[in-house]
């Protein structure tokens, strides 16, 4: 099965750049940029669906395992090209290409139990790799290392908490009655909802969403935000689909009546509304990163007020597409900080202007992240926040499809103003041409243009890493208006 | 009742409590193993040789790698002493006992059929029915888990950075693990690979955290060191001051 294949790939060049980062960081990174296209070529060639039986259980690719797996893993390739660019410890590629197989299992899989247990071992590297690396880079600052701590218990306490509602519910003693018919009556009902509002509750835990979401603003401060992605956009959206998948065969649209309903509505919406205003009154686009991704999984979370199928189905495309979103604004917030070496509005003056290709691909991501109304990002965030909220939801989606507007907006505003100090002192981000001549050799043109391209390559180090990021925005655009397939 | 599965219960208790209050690394790690692997063995029948295989090589692994981060790391008995630990994991294990019989009774009362997998199933002198007593190997399992659940929480939640708490995470993930077998019946092939990953991915996390904080705190260590005071009397910033 192809999806097999892909995973062990994935899992063996995950492991490998991982064990390989601190010594040979060259090998780790093109281990990891060899094993993310090769998994690349095999989610394209993965037919949209293929089932096998493994263990006695029972896995199905289905087109939402193959459009998370392009999607990732065709990130994961620039984003591995962008860490050889900007440089440091490697961090991103290894635990990424774990998380992509981990994932791709869990959500083929038919058995919710071992999803859960996969999810919480393999989301545990998105996690303390970033953070050790983080920890190691930065020794002055004691308080990394418990941050990346608290980030492990909430990554496992989530998965835990998951897999305890999943036992409960399969238990004999539990709402579904050990999967027999259930008598409808008010204990059962209340038991339904209680076991919906633990699984929202870890999904709120793995996603941080507010008021669980210190572990996650403190972690995402100490890493590069490259490897945030990895932890917090696709880690959870695989979370989130796996414990929608559950509820909506195991629960069933009965579990959430009038209370869980408002409960769920409630939580989801104090991220979505404060996770916007907080990414619009910030000043650092990390932390606007961070909070956009916040409120991505508010959204997401609506979907278990209603655990409707088309609902599901929407919740499916949101992810996957903010997923892709999130993952090319993270590039582009490392590309500028390692251009001009600011991470501020006030010093990133003029930026769009200094390298008009970044400038090109933040508009890609800024369309990507509102959406048009022929998108299916934009319909998925109109059919969760419809669903949640019948009458007025319409209204609410248009108001946070326009927040993306207002706090990206700013950027893109800071972007069109003249170019302030910071960035005229950074790297440039027009390509240029030193000459062909490389240092030292008097050969034929041939072979002095061949040995020149390492020069080149340094030289144009900002306009390719721009490259990059535009490549990713045209990836987000692309998911952004076809969706899942869910 | 199978004696020699109240036998196990009572293993890896013994095994949970050394491996939280000793101070000694070594049995920490000995203590942990022993636990594990009892978990591992934990079930009547047990289930297939390649499936106790992965549990115990899961579980010795884990005790290995709990036990290299200790070579490094501070002493961190418990600050209780072993026979509150120990009082802890009984009053956790006796818990377990009666949720489980509780929800044997509760499943009984619903309906639940004879020989369900799980909560309901029946003990040896016939099937479990509402005010039965009869400890089942489920029981059993339930009873171990919130036993190291109790003895586990503690160290996670509220110790110092260190073996200490990565042994809690162990504890606390193996306890989950027994529970959801004691609560919904055994688990596929697949979900036992599953549960083994993560639990050695557990104990890889523990032991590297806490290799770190041993790091860390040597580091804090050497630039804590006092000035030589021959330096300090040849310092410029000294002379200067004169």
């Amino acid at each position: 099965m192809t999806l097999l294949v892909l995973a062990a790939v994935a899992l063996g060049a995950g492991l490998a750049a991982i064990l390989l980062a601190g010594e040979r960081r060259t090998l780790a990174l093109a281990i990891g940029l060899i094993g993310s296209l090769v998994v690349l070529a095999l989610a394209l060639a993965m037919p949209d669906t293929e089932s096998l039986i493994i263990g006695g259980v029972g896995m199905i690719s289905t087109p939402v395992v193959r459009a998370m797996a392009v999607a990732w893993s065709a990130s994961l390739a620039v984003l591995g090209l962008l860490e050889v660019a900007v440089g440091g410890r490697p961090t991103v590629v290894g635990p990424s290409l774990v998380g992509l197989a981990v994932a791709g299992l869990a959500l083929a899989t038919r058995d919710p139990a071992s999803s859960m247990a996969a999810l919480a071992a393999g989301g545990v590297a998105g996690v303390v790799v970033p953070g050790l690396a983080g920890w190691l880079d930065g020794p002055d600052m004691p308080s990394r290392l418990p941050t990346t701590s608290r980030g492990t218990l909430a990554i496992l306490g989530s998965g835990l908490l998951g897999l305890a509602v999943i036992a409960w519910g399969a238990s004999a003693a539990g709402p579904l009655g050990g999967g027999g018919l259930l008598p409808v009556d008010p204990a059962a009902q209340l038991s339904l909802g209680l076991a919906l509002l633990a699984i929202v509750a870890a999904c709120a835990i793995r996603t941080g969403l507010i008021p669980l979401h210190v572990w996650a603003a403190r972690f995402m401060e100490g890493v590069s935000p490259l490897a945030i992605p990895a932890a917090f956009a696709w880690g959870s959206a695989a979370f989130v689909l796996v414990a929608l998948d559950w509820s909506q065969v195991a629960l069933g649209p009965a579990a959430a009546g009038d209370a869980e309903r408002w409960l769920i509505v409630i939580a989801a919406m104090a991220s979505v509304v404060l996770g916007g205003l907080a990414a619009m009154v910030h000043d650092d686009i990390e932390h606007v990163l961070g909070y956009s991704i916040l409120q991505d999984a508010g959204v997401a979370v609506l979907a278990f007020a209603s655990l409707d199928p088309g609902v599901v189905a929407a919740a499916r495309n949101w992810l996957v597409a903010s997923a892709t979103v999130k993952t090319a604004l993270a590039a582009w917030a490392s590309v500028v900080r390692t251009t001009y070496g600011g991470h501020r509005l006030d010093d990133l003056g003029g930026w769009a202007r200094h390298s008009p290709a970044l400038g090109v691909a933040f508009a890609g991501i800024l369309v990507a992240a509102i959406g048009l109304p022929s998108m299916a990002l934009f319909q998925a965030r109109t059919d969760l926040v419809s669903s949640a909220m019948p009458g007025f939801g319409q209204v609410v989606a248009i108001i946070i499809a326009a927040m993306p507007a207002i706090y990206l907006g700013r950027i893109a505003v800071a972007g069109l103003a003249p170019v302030s100090p910071a960035v005229a002192a950074g790297l440039s981000g027009r390509p240029r041409w030193t000459g062909g001549r490389a240092v030292g050799w008097s050969e034929g043109p041939l072979t002095q243009a061949i040995r020149a391209i390492p020069t080149e390559l340094r030289a144009n180090r900002a306009p390719l890493m721009a490259l990059g990021v535009l490549a990713l925005a045209v990836m987000a655009l692309l998911t952004a208006t076809g969706g899942a397939g869910g | 009742m199978n004696p020699a599965l109240i036998a196990i219960v009572l293993a890896i208790g013994a095994g949970a409590v050394v491996a939280v209050s000793t101070r000694d690394g070594a049995a920490a790690a000995i203590g942990l193993a022993i636990a594990l692997v009892g978990s591992a063995l934990l079930g009547d029948p047990l289930p297939s040789a390649a499936v106790l295989g992965v549990r115990v090589v899961a579980a010795l692994l884990v005790a290995t790698l709990i036990r290299s981060s200790m070579r490094t790391g501070p002493r961190q008995p418990s600050p209780v002493g072993w026979p509150s630990e120990a009082l802890l994991a009984t009053a956790g294990a006796v818990a377990g006992l009666g949720i489980a019989l509780g929800l044997a009774s509760l499943a009984a009362a619903g309906g639940v059929p004879v020989g369900q997998p799980g909560i309901g199933e029946p003990g040896p002198g016939g099937p479990v029915g509402p005010g039965d007593t009869v400890v089942t190997t489920m029981a059993l399992i339930t009873a171990a888990g919130t036993s190291l659940l109790a003895i586990g929480v503690a160290p996670l939640l509220h110790g110092r950075q260190g073996p200490r708490r990565a042994i809690g995470l162990v504890l606390v993930t193996q306890a989950v693990l027994l529970l959801r077998i004691g609560i919904a019946g055994p688990a596929v092939e697949l979900e036992e690979i599953a549960r083994a990953a993560l639990l050695v991915v557990v104990g890889a996390t523990g032991a590297a955290l806490a290799r770190a904080t041993a790091a860390a705190a040597h580091r804090l260590d050497e630039g804590e060191e006092l000035p030589d005071a021959d330096a300090v009397e040849e310092s410029p910033h000294v002379l200067l001051a004169r």
